[in-house]
C-alpha cells in the first residue's frame, strides 16, 4: 500500500472518529482535535518538507465541517506542522516523552492559531478565555492519544520516509 | 549545504500552502459556487460512512454518557423542553396578538407556522468542533426543499437560520451565535432594529442598531421590561416569529441610540426537533455600520408669488 493511500485511511479514520465518537465523548466539554493530531505528528515524523502538506490536507478536511471559511484550519495546521518539523529536526532526539510533550504543546498551538486566524477573517467570539481552556484540554488529550496515533503515522510514512 | 537547500525548499512549499489557503479563504468568503459544491460533495460522500460509524460507536458514546446517568435524563429532558418551549411560544404569541389587535393593525395574529410551508427535522448532532457550539446539524437537506437562509423555529420562537445545505442534512446557525444578526420589532412600541446574541452571556440578545433614545430623555417612551420582541416584517425571516422579551433598555455609549437587552424565549442549548420554514431567506445582514445614504434635502414647495415674479 502506498503512502498516499495509507494517509487517506488515516484522514478517514480521524474524521469519522471526530464526527461520531467525539461529538459526545468530551473531556470538560472539549473534544480532542484528531485532525490537528494528524498534522502535528506528521510534522514530527515527516519533517518540515512533507509535514506541512499532510497537515494542510488534514486541515482542509476539517474545514469542510467547521463553520469558519475554508482554509483557516488548513493554514493553521500547515504552519504548526512546519514549526514542529523544523524544531524536531534541529533540537530533538526521538523519545516518547518528547513526542508526547511536543504533540501536546503543538496541538494547543493549533487551537490558538485557529482562533486567531478565524478572528482575522471576521469570525467573532473565538479569542477569549474559553479559547485558553480549550487549548489546554486539547493539548492534554491529544498528548494522551499520541501513543495510539504515532505508530499509525509511522506506518503511513514508512514507504516514503526512511527515518 | 544540503540542509540549507532542504530548509529553503520547505519554506517555499510552506509559502505555496499559505497562498493556497488565502486563495481558498477569499473564494469561500465570496461564496464561490464550485468551492461550495466541492465541500458539499465531500460531506455528502462521507455522510453514509459517518452515519454507519455513528451507529456502531453509539454504544461507546452511550456508555460514556451513562457514567453520569445522562441517557434517560437526556430523553426526559428533551420531552420536557419541547413542552416548555411550546408553552412559552403560546404565551408570547398570545401577548403579541393582543397588543397588535389593540393597535388596530391587520396583522393581529402570529401565524408564522400556519401561513408558511414547513418541514420538521430532527437534530442529529450539535457542535463538531470546539468553537462551533452555536451550530446544529439536522436530518433534512436540499432533497426536502431546504435552502440556505431559511428560518428555523420551535414552538418558542426563532432558533436560527439554515447555513450549509447538503442533500440529506443541513447545518443551522443558532440565534445564540453573535455573528447572526436579526431584524426585530418591539411589539409594544412598534420600533424596529437589528440585534444579535451577546457573546458570553447565554440566553441574552442585544438590539443595538436602529433604535433611538427618546427625545427630551423621556423615559416613559422606553420599551417596558417584558415587552415582546418578534422578527420584523423587513427582516430576512417571516414576520412575527417570537424572539423573546425585553429585560433592560438603556442609553448607548453615543448617547443618541437605545440598546435593548432581550431574554431569548428559546433555549437552543439542547434541541431535539426543529421546524424549518420553507420560505427563502436573504443573505446575512452585514454587521458593519450601514453606509449612510445621500443627504436628501426636504422638498420645498415653491412660493407662487416668487414664481410669478420670476416669470413676469
Amino acid at each position: 500500500m502506498s503512502t498516499p493511500v495509507k494517509l487517506a485511511a488515516i484522514y478517514l479514520i480521524a474524521i469519522i472518529f471526530q464526527l461520531t465518537v467525539f461529538i459526545d465523548v468530551r473531556l470538560a466539554g472539549v473534544a480532542p482535535e484528531l485532525l490537528a493530531l494528524v498534522a502535528v505528528i506528521a510534522g514530527f515524523f515527516a519533517g518540515p518538507e512533507r509535514g506541512p502538506m499532510i497537515g494542510f490536507v488534514a486541515g482542509l478536511i476539517w474545514d469542510v465541517y467547521l463553520p469558519t471559511p475554508l482554509g483557516v484550519a488548513a493554514v493553521t495546521f500547515a504552519l504548526v506542522a512546519f514549526a514542529v518539523g523544523s524544531l524536531e529536526e534541529g533540537l530533538f532526539h526521538d523519545s516518547r516523552f518528547q513526542l508526547v510533550a511536543v504533540v501536546g504543546l503543538a496541538s494547543a498551538s493549533t487551537v490558538v492559531g485557529y482562533a486567531l486566524i478565524g478572528e482575522l477573517v471576521g469570525q467573532r467570539g473565538l479569542v477569549d478565555v474559553e479559547m485558553l481552556r480549550v487549548s489546554l484540554v486539547v493539548g492534554v488529550v491529544n498528548g494522551a492519544l499520541t501513543p495510539v496515533a504515532a505508530p499509525m503515522m509511522r506506518w503511513a510514512l514508512v514507504a516514503g520516509e526512511a527515518r | 549545504m544540503a540542509l540549507a537547500q532542504r530548509i529553503g525548499r520547505s519554506r517555499h512549499r510552506l509559502i505555496l500552502l499559505v497562498l493556497t489557503a488565502i486563495t481558498l479563504l477569499t473564494l469561500d468568503l465570496r461564496s464561490f459556487g464550485p468551492l461550495d459544491s466541492a465541500q458539499r460533495f465531500v460531506r455528502d460522500l462521507l455522510h453514509p460512512v459517518t452515519e454507519v460509524a455513528g451507529t456502531v460507536f453509539s454504544p461507546f458514546s452511550d456508555a460514556w454518557n451513562a457514567v453520569f446517568d445522562y441517557d434517560d435524563l437526556e430523553a426526559q429532558n428533551a420531552v420536557l423542553r419541547d413542552e416548555l418551549d411550546a408553552l412559552r411560544g403560546d404565551q408570547i404569541r398570545a401577548e403579541a396578538e393582543r397588543l397588535a389587535f389593540q393597535r388596530l393593525l391587520d396583522a393581529t395574529d402570529i401565524t408564522y407556522l400556519e401561513d408558511v410551508p414547513f418541514e420538521t427535522a430532527t437534530v442529529v448532532r450539535g457542535a463538531v468542533g470546539n468553537f462551533d457550539s452555536d451550530v446544529i446539524t439536522i436530518d433534512k437537506g436540499s432533497n426536502s426543499g431546504i435552502r440556505s437562509g431559511m428560518a428555523v423555529v420551535t414552538g418558542a420562537g426563532l432558533v436560527g437560520r439554515v447555513d450549509r445545505v447538503d442533500v440529506t442534512t443541513a447545518t443551522v446557525q443558532l440565534i445564540s451565535d453573535s455573528n447572526l444578526v436579526v431584524g426585530v420589532r418591539l411589539v409594544d412600541t412598534d420600533e424596529v432594529g437589528l440585534g444579535q446574541a451577546e457573546p458570553g452571556r447565554e440566553g441574552l440578545f442585544k438590539i443595538d442598531q436602529g433604535l433611538d433614545w427618546p427625545e427630551d430623555d423621556d423615559l416613559s417612551l422606553l420599551p417596558a421590561p417584558g415587552t415582546v420582541v418578534v422578527t420584523a416584517a423587513a427582516s430576512r425571516y417571516p414576520a412575527e416569529i417570537p424572539i423573546g422579551w425585553v429585560t433592560v433598555a438603556e442609553q448607548a455609549v453615543d448617547g443618541l441610540s437605545l440598546e435593548v437587552t432581550v431574554q431569548l424565549s428559546n433555549d437552543v442549548s439542547d434541541l431535539g426537533f426543529v421546524t424549518v420554514l420553507l420560505a427563502e431567506g436573504i443573505d446575512q445582514v452585514p454587521l458593519e455600520e450601514p453606509v449612510p445614504g445621500p443627504i436628501v434635502t426636504p422638498a420645498v414647495e415653491p412660493d407662487p408669488a416668487e414664481v410669478e415674479s420670476e416669470d413676469g
